[in-house]
This record gives C-alpha cells, structure tokens and sequence, in this order.
C-alpha cells in the first residue's frame, strides 16, 4: 500500500467522521433504536414484557384500563420485543436521539394506555385490545373483527364459536 | 555496575491490569532480567460479573440476548452457540435458508473482529497511519452490520428454531456492495503487513509457540492455525450451512505474531469470499419456526468456530423456561496459557505486542 496515494486521497476525500451535531448523522432503515407502541394493535397478550430480558416493560393494571411502560434507560435495543409481538403492537424505530437532561431521565419512557370498554354483548367492562385473529381460519372479515373487538373476552370465545357453527 | 549480592538478579514487574494492549484488563507479573521476561504469571478475574450465575435467573429467550452482550467482538458466536445446544436438546433442525443466514452473520463478524485485532497490532506497533487505515476499512463492515442487522456489534440475528434478520434483494445488493468494496482493501493490507518494514521488525520472530506446545496449552482458532495445525471447527464439524461452504483453513509454520496476524487477515479474505458464496446460494423459505419452541429437560453441547477460536457451549435443562446451567468455554481461555510460551525469551516492550496478537477477549473469559 502506498500511503502517499492513500493520503492523496484521504485529502481529496475529506472527513469520514460525521459532521453531527452540526451536520445530518447517517441512519440506516432497519436500525434498531427506540421502542413505539401502539395500543390499538396491541393483543394484550403481555408476551413483550416476558421476553424482555432487560425487565425494561411493564403492564400495569389501572382503573382506566392496562397502561405499557417501556423504559428507554433500560432498554438494551434487541429488538427481541417486536419479534415475538404478534401484531407489531410494539416496533423498533430507527431514532436514535436518546440524549437527555438529568432531569428528565424519569420521563424516558414509552407510555401507552389500552383503555377499558363496555361489551357490547354483556355489558361487563373489559380491556379494548385488539382481538388474536391471526390463526383463525376462515380469516375474518374487516367488519367482524370490529364487531370481535367491541366485545369482552368471554363474548370474543362465544361469537368465535357461534361463527364456526354457523 | 559490579553485582550487588544484595539485590536479586531477577526483578518482578506489574503489567496490567488495565491497558495491556486493549483496553481490558488482565494482570501479568513478569519476572525480569535486565529487559528479557523469565517468568510470567497471569493473574484473572478483575472484571468476572456472574454472567454464568445470571443466566441460571432467565428464561431461554432472555438468554439469547444476554449472552450476545457477554462480550462485543464475538457477540454473535455466543448466541449462535447457546441456540445450538437448546436445538440440540430440542432436537430442531433449522430451516435451510436459516443456516446460511446464520453463517453469513458469523463471518461478518469475523471479518470485523480480526480487522480490529489487526488494526490494533499496528497501533502497538507505533504505526498510527496504518491502525487508522485499517479502522477506517473496518469501518466498511461497521456500516454494513449497521445497515444490515441495525447495530454496529449486537447483531441480534439469533433465535432458537433459526435467525430474526431476512434479507431483501434491497439489501443483499447493499451487502455486495460494500463486499466489493472491502475485497480490494483487505488485498491490499496484507500486501502491507506482507511487506512493511516496520511491522515485521516488530513482529517476525517475536511470541513464537511451536506446534507441540500449541497442541500442549490446547490453543485454539488464529493461535493454533499460525502455529500449523490444522483445525476449525468449520471444518471438523460443520454447523450451520458450513457443509454446503467451501472454509479454507489458512495454517502457517511459525508460530509467530506476525503469522497469527496474517492468519487473521486471511481469514477476513476467506470470509469475504464466502459470504459472496452464501448470497448466492442462499435459498428460499423461512427463517425460522415462528413459534417460540419449549425445550425439553436434556443435556447438550455445542461449539462453533469464533473470531477467536473454538467456542464450547453446555446447556442443562429441566423442562423449564430457565436453564438449570449453562456453562461455556471460550477460546480466550486456552489461548491464555499459550502466553506462558510466547513469552519465553521475549522482551518488556514486546509484551504488549505478544498479548494482543492472541486477541485477548477478556469479558468472555471472566464473564
């Protein structure tokens, strides 16, 4: 290797380093970075939060429904949460941006909250999670799984049952 | 200066246990005379963190991931392993497409790790041109695990029953790519460290371990193949798709750092070439189970070839989701005792340069 030419063209090239802050830090698609969370798909099913080998997710119980805590401080970004999510209720984003004041290191949290509903069969309150579709044969129309959702989990197992026999 | 009954001719030095030659720490005691090392002692366990107790406190899934964080540079062969001996006693075999997935993630890895140790010999060396060179041409395999896998060291590719990752035509074209443009790079490094003066001034000759003695400590992956034995676990047992690979097992004579450097940069040569082969003929279908299978109780062992060196996993279970042990063998281990040759007749300011060239990992070997 002839280091004058590679030094002619390190000069040439300029900088490898990135220019951040003050300039655009390359981020590729698929980097694995900041947990989301959408409650809407989210089955309920809790499986994130035991996989999770950080301990870095928890579900709570509260009046008003089932809360998602993902803490960003302590989670370690394997990604094995959106793996085995079976809706992708939780994903990995590609935003890196995690640097944070002292003050706020409290507040690095995922936060989402799966409300309570009245079904609309029984009356009785249940959690609104998006209903376990996906090994249902014949799949479900758009329209039934609406109507699966609105119900509480004992009417889900009924209407599932009645729609098999029917 | 007339001898002093009085002060012994030998004298003990402190080496380590910080900044040796990485930045991990291992601590020698080597006796001196005048500037040639007649005696070494290695002292272990400074950063030990119970990573074996903690995996006992898991379950399987979890497991996957804590012990790709054992250590930075293998931390893809950990995991591998782990859920190879949990495939063992599951009796699982993976689908097709997996293995060859699994096997392009191993020597992505190796490419990195052995640029990395090459790049620090160069540092040691007092070559400061060359490590940045050879950085910035790992830098290359950086982005592309960044790109590929979304980490430039934790890959996250394993899981028990096959891999998380699966490569798009997108992406197996960007892998081409940046392979292309490591190839002639990598080529032209070993013309260097073939050539430079400089480096084998300060590396031929030096840290020699015969091939008796190496076969004696049980040394293990670059260290075994530079003193001529002929041995990877590619080959010997093949895991993965490694059977369906041509693995070209480069063997030098002498035992030297020099050798064991090139043994590595060979190695990334090979490794590149057989990650274009993997592209090729990776096939179709799944990447994995799709479930998260149970693991019966049972008993297993298995081991692959890290950057390193052969790598031994034991796993017993009990039918339940936590491991009752786990327990692993890391090619670090056996390379240590290696040391105790490479020393013999070496000199103070060679120490660091012979310490490196085994490619020390200590956080997997004090876990």
């Amino acid at each position: 290797m002839n280091f004058l030419s590679l030094f002619a063209r390190n000069l040439r090239r300029g900088p490898y380093t990135e220019a951040f802050p003050f300039g655009p830090a390359k981020t590729p698609e698929h980097l694995r970075a900041r947990i989301t969370f959408d409650p809407k798909q989210c089955e309920g099913c809790r499986l994130c939060e035991k996989v999770c080998p950080a301990g870095a997710i928890r579900f709570t119980r509260t009046p008003g429904g089932m809360t998602f805590d993902c803490w960003h401080a302590t989670c370690v970004f394997c990604g094995t949460c959106e793996f085995y999510c079976p809706t992708k209720a939780v994903k990995q984003s590609n935003d890196w941006h995690l640097a944070h004041a002292q003050g706020e290191k409290y507040a690095q949290v995922e936060h989402g909250l799966i409300p309570n509903q009245i079904c609309v069969e029984c009356g009785a309150k249940a959690l609104d999670t998006a209903p376990a579709v996906s090994h249902i044969k014949p799949p479900l129309s758009a329209e039934e799984v609406t109507e699966l959702r609105a119900r509480c989990p004992k009417c889900r197992n009924k209407y599932l049952r009645s729609r098999k026999t029917s | 200066m007339s001898a002093d009954p009085q002060i012994s001719k030998v004298s003990t030095i402190p080496v380590g246990p910080l900044h040796v030659a990485l930045e991990e720490p291992m601590y020698f005691r080597i006796d001196v005379d005048g500037e040639n090392v007649t005696g070494v002692d290695i002292n272990a366990g400074h950063v030990h963190r119970g990573v074996e107790y903690l995996t006992m406190k898991r379950t399987m899934t979890q497991n996957v991931v804590l012990t790709e964080r054992i250590c930075s540079l293998c931390s893809n062969s950990h995991p591998e392993t782990f859920v190879m001996a949990a495939e063992n006693i599951a009796g699982i075999t993976i689908p097709e497409r997996a293995a060859f997935l699994r096997v392009i993630a191993a020597e992505v890895k190796r490419v990195a790790s052995h640029l990395f140790n090459v790049a620090i010999l160069a540092h040691l060396t007092g070559y400061e041109m060359l490590f940045m060179h050879v950085m910035q041409i790992r830098e290359i395999a950086q982005d592309l695990k960044e790109t590929v896998f979304g980490n430039r060291m934790d890959l996250a590719a394993m899981c028990i029953g096959g891999v998380r990752y699966n490569l798009d035509a997108e992406m197996t074209a960007y892998m081409l790519g940046a392979l292309d443009k490591l190839e002639p790079e990598v080529q032209a490094i070993i013309k260097t460290y073939k050539t430079n003066s400089s480096i084998l001034r300060r590396t031929r000759g030096v840290g020699v371990i015969a091939k008796d003695e190496a076969i004696s400590v049980g040394a293990v992956g670059p260290v075994a193949r530079a003193a001529g034995i002929d041995y990877d676990v590619r080959v010997v047992a093949p895991y993965a798709a490694y059977n369906k690979l041509t693995v070209p097992v480069p063997t030098l004579k002498d035992g030297d750092v020099w050798s064991r450097a090139m043994i590595r940069l060979y190695e990334v040569a090979n490794s590149i070439q057989m990650l274009r082969d993997c592209l090729k003929l990776l096939p179709g279908g799944a990447i994995n189970l799709g479930e998260r299978p149970d693991i019966p109780a049972g008993r297993a062992v298995a081991k692959c070839e890290a950057p390193r060196g052969e790598l031994i996993y034991y796993l017993k279970t009990n039918g339940e989701e936590i491991p009752e042990r786990v327990k692993w063998r890391v090619p670090s281990f056996m390379n240590w005792d290696a040391l105790h040759f490479m020393f013999k007749g070496s000199k103070i300011a060679d120490i660091a340069i012979i310490v490196n060239s085994i490619d020390p990992c200590v956080s997997c070997t004090e876990r």
